[in-house]
């Protein structure tokens, strides 16, 4: 019952902050830190790659930037509507409609997976992380960028009032529990005193 | 949707193959029909050439 509440009023929250996303999205994740958490991948043209709740395509351009097979998953078509505009509903990138904790994909569908700002929405994190590396090929990497885990307490109060941050300990303890090897962490700030974002590359143990 | 991607796509509840109707289509693309799980039978819309792959329990 808490599970389907929260997940509804991530849906309605999404809803909502997708008029303003891509305008507020900057200060806390911009191109530069895109392209930095592009660098610590191994994407080679031609690789599948699937982006778990793509929203409106910020992620899903920098992927495209390597190859041109992506694919972008999004339990929201509203708030995927933006990203239809960029790419075209039905043009080079493929989209679906799904949740990042029950993927509609076979195990090692894809080369590489990435999620960017999406996992403070998972209700589950760990069983999310899980789907991602089920979907990854054996040895693939997975990247996923969630919020760091703010310094002051007032701010602390109210990230865990709405959603979920987390730390490299957590992190470490989620990639482990998913059953990941090889995790490392990279924290991206936009500028000294902006929102700082915890990055994190992982990759499935190999069959 | 392609067709193609009938390869990598399943069902998101017990992750078996899915069946696909077609209801419309073009020279490239699924424009609306049905994918069935082979398994459950669960029944997810293509709407507008988009698979909607939520489970039951989020759609809306």
């Amino acid at each position: 019952m808490g599970v389907l509440e929260n997940k509804a009023r991530a849906r309605l929250f999404y809803k909502y902050l997708s008029k303003v996303y891509d305008r507020v999205n900057p200060f806390v994740w911009n191109e530069e830190m895109r392209a930095e958490a592009l660098s610590l991948l191994d994407i080679e043209p031609g690789d599948r790659v699937l982006d778990v709740g793509c929203g409106t395509g910020f992620g899903t351009e920098g992927l495209l930037q390597y190859t041109d097979d992506v694919h972008g998953l999004d339990q929201s078509a509203h708030q995927m509507e933006k990203a239809f505009r960029k790419f075209g509903k039905r043009g080079s990138v493929r989209f679906y409609r799904g949740d990042a904790e029950r993927l509609p994909f076979k195990d090692g569908s894809f080369d590489l997976v990435w999620s960017s700002g999406s996992i403070e929405y998972w209700p589950n994190p760990v069983a999310a992380l899980r789907e991602l590396r089920r979907v990854v090929k054996p040895g693939g990497q997975v990247l996923v960028v969630g919020p760091d885990y703010p310094k002051s307490t007032v701010m602390q109060r109210l990230a865990d009032a709405i959603m979920l941050f987390y730390d490299e300990a957590e992190a470490d303890r989620m990639f482990a529990e998913a059953g990941f090897v090889e995790v490392e962490h990279h924290i991206q700030q936009a500028r000294p005193g902006s929102p700082r974002a915890i990055t994190t590359v992982a990759r499935a143990p190999e069959a | 949707m392609k067709e193609s991607l009938m390869d990598i796509i399943c069902c998101p509840m017990d992750k078996h193959d899915l069946e696909l109707e077609v209801d419309d289509r073009n020279d490239e693309e699924v424009l609306a029909g049905t994918l069935v799980c082979t398994e459950c039978g669960e029944r997810y819309p293509i709407e507008d050439g988009i698979p909607n792959l939520l489970p039951p329990d989020m759609r809306d």
